[in-house]
């Protein structure tokens, strides 16, 4: 019995915490969103939320799969270089190289990006200069297309490092067992390595996708115009009108899109214990 | 020892009133605390000993004037007797909120500059009455900024610009309505202009039929947007004039001049104001209802608001119109520092194409409609 009273005295900080600064305002997020203006239940804020932003769910979602698709492709590629590259010189570099951006915070990654892809911005200079395109084609990559980019960029080291760590760990074996048999690289890559790792993509790329799924400073500092991503209409909704009702129904509907991600992850993890991985 | 415990009384006896901070807390963009903290704070605290001013910020737009009005509302609500804000910097809407609620107090009869501020706006914001509660102190005005080598006549009006725009296609740019004002101001403009609304827009009364009007002008903004850029906010706009990536675009005046001096803006480009007008807006100095230093917090804004001030700080080093009248503050200036605010856009011009913003649910009814209408 004392001893069930100590374990439970030993989480409680962690479970206050979680009580009054998650669960607590999550209830009053949820209650003011339900709550019509002299109180009672009302599904307005979700209909305005549907009447005005039903563009910016979509968009929201469909950017941030396409960055979680784009983000599993520069992680295999990495990883893969790092796992089975032969030229020595090149993998230290690239494992040097590709964790810079895990350094660097979003807003900071949103601000590079706006001087780096506008229509006369560093990138385009250069590919107009090194003769690739010409002046007059050159076009402003600052819409869904940079918020797609930013992301990447950002968030492709971070699973890169978690599937290169699992890569590293696979047996050795079975690699050389393939190149011994004349498979090339990128089969033994992707028929041998990947099936082993994909668990640990998976668990990357959603919490990639939770991650993107929050983030405000790249689409307001990239592209804050229509159609764009639902954080930037939740601040909105609080800065321009102080409407948390509407602001909060918006979080409920993001939250079941990163409760989506959850339920993939938890699965995952379920799975795993079961299997005593 | 006695003489120990006395001289001790004593020094804790004056002890306040030699060391006072007065907390200052400012909407608006960095530059808003950087006046405040570098010119306005140093030149107030030598001339009151043991005072020390400290600004804040809290960020851009109307939602830096929201935070204010949240933690002025929650400490009005849990009955605080003295609130920890000395003084504050507001944006309109936000004055108008904070006398709705009584969380101002009504101080401007008390200070001597007074009698300077004779302007509207310093008794009506969006339409509430907020007469001796609030001081401007600056203006700022919303202006079309364009390069002079591609456009050599700016389109006058609403309607030349449209036509313009439509030769020109992607040579305009503004930042829509979740942006950054500037943007909201040049919708406000067009909706102003295209249904004619522009006077009951200002005056009022509200009437909530007038939405058709206002979602059918949105109509034509919605064709406009065809054949124009979305520029990432206030700044973004200013970059892409200056890359060259769009000729024309609606700006905040301070913000055009203050980049131009700092040379992150070509000087060739130049302001033009649209006929029948573009809005701008005062930022009001106002003291909260139970300000702990409301005396030193009204001596702070008397200082503020006198004519050298404003004419060496807020016209000539911030780039702003003045927030008092601004016959008190030209003779304070040397011709060169005034007329570099009147190059392009002549006081005249301004007295009668500069608005103010609609009333608060116009504003609402409008961005709404935008969000409706036009993004849809």
């Amino acid at each position: 019995m004392n001893r069930r009273w100590a374990g439970l005295a030993l989480i409680s900080p962690a479970l206050l915490v979680i009580v009054v600064f998650f669960l607590i305002p999550l209830a009053l997020s949820v209650q003011s969103a339900f709550s019509a203006k002299g109180g009672g239940f009302t599904l307005a804020h979700f209909e305005k939320s549907f009447e005005l932003y039903s563009n910016d769910m979509l968009f929201t979602v469909a950017i941030v799969l396409l960055s979680c698709v784009l983000i599993a492709a520069v992680a295999i590629a990495i990883a893969g270089y790092l796992t089975l590259g032969e030229h020595e010189r090149t993998r230290n570099a690239l494992r040097w190289l590709y964790r810079w951006p895990l350094f660097i915070p979003f807003v900071v990654t949103g601000q590079v990006m706006r001087t780096f892809l506008a229509k006369n911005g560093m990138l385009n200079h250069v590919l107009v200069g090194g003769g690739l395109i010409d002046p007059l084609a050159a076009q402003s990559l600052l819409d869904w297309r940079g918020i797609v980019i930013a992301f990447v960029w950002k968030q492709a080291p971070f699973v890169t490092l978690l599937l290169a760590g699992a890569m590293a760990s696979i047996d050795t074996q079975h690699t050389e067992a393939a190149r011994n048999l004349g498979a090339p690289r990128w089969r033994v890559l992707l028929e041998i390595v990947l099936p082993q790792v994909r668990g640990t993509l998976l668990v990357g790329l959603v919490l990639s996708f939770v991650t993107m799924l929050s983030v405000l400073s790249v689409p307001l500092m990239i592209n804050p115009n229509s159609p764009t991503m639902m954080t930037v209409d939740v601040a909105y909704r609080i800065s321009t009108h102080g409407d948390y009702a509407v602001a909060n129904a918006l979080c409920l509907i993001s939250l079941l899109f990163g409760a989506a991600g959850a339920w993939v992850y938890l699965r995952h993890a379920v799975q795993k214990a079961e299997h005593g991985q | 020892m006695r003489l120990l415990a006395l001289s001790l009384a004593a020094l804790l006896a004056t002890a306040p009133a030699a060391a006072q901070t007065l907390n200052v807390i400012t909407a608006g963009d960095q530059n808003m605390v950087d006046y405040v903290n570098n010119f306005l704070g140093p030149r107030f605290e030598k001339l009151n000993p043991g005072v020390s001013v400290k600004a804040v910020g809290t960020g851009p737009g109307d939602a830096g004037s929201q935070k204010i009005y949240e933690k002025l509302s929650a400490q009005s609500k849990a009955g605080n007797a003295a609130w920890d804000i000395d003084v504050a910097v507001i944006h309109q809407r936000g004055a108008a909120t904070m006398v709705k609620e009584n969380l101002l107090a009504s101080y401007r009869k008390q200070i001597a500059t007074d009698a300077l501020v004779t302007r509207d706006t310093a008794k009506n914001a969006l339409g509430t009455n907020v007469d001796g509660y609030v001081i401007p102190m600056f203006h700022s005005q919303i202006a079309m900024a364009y390069n002079p080598d591609v456009v050599k006549a700016p389109p006058k009006t609403f309607t030349e610009l449209e036509a313009w725009v439509k030769q020109n296609p992607k040579q305009f740019g503004y930042n829509g309505v979740k942006g950054g004002m500037s943007g909201v101001g040049f919708v406000m403009g067009y909706v102003s202009a295209n249904s004619g609304l522009g006077k009951t827009f200002e005056e009022g009364p509200y009437d909530a039929s007038k939405k058709a009007a206002i979602d059918k002008s949105l109509a034509g903004l919605k064709e406009f947007n065809k054949s124009v850029v979305m520029t990432p906010g206030n700044a973004g706009t200013l970059d892409m004039l200056n890359r060259g990536e769009i000729t024309m675009g609606p700006v905040w005046v301070d913000m055009f001049y203050t980049w131009q001096a700092d040379g992150k803006l070509s000087p060739k480009l130049k302001l033009s104001l649209t006929e029948p007008g573009l809005p701008g807006q005062p930022m009001y100095y106002v003291v909260p209802a139970k300000a702990a230093n409301a005396a030193i917090a009204r001596k702070f804004i008397e200082f503020a608001a006198s004519p050298d001030i404003q004419a060496e700080g807020i016209v000539k080093q911030f780039n702003w119109y003045p927030g008092i009248d601004a016959q008190h503050v030209r003779a304070k200036l040397d011709a060169k520092s005034w007329d570099k605010l009147f190059t392009d856009i002549k006081p005249e011009t301004l007295q009668r194409f500069g608005r103010p913003f609609p009333l608060s649910d116009y504003f609402t009814d409008i961005v709404e409609g935008y969000e409706r209408v036009v993004l849809k």
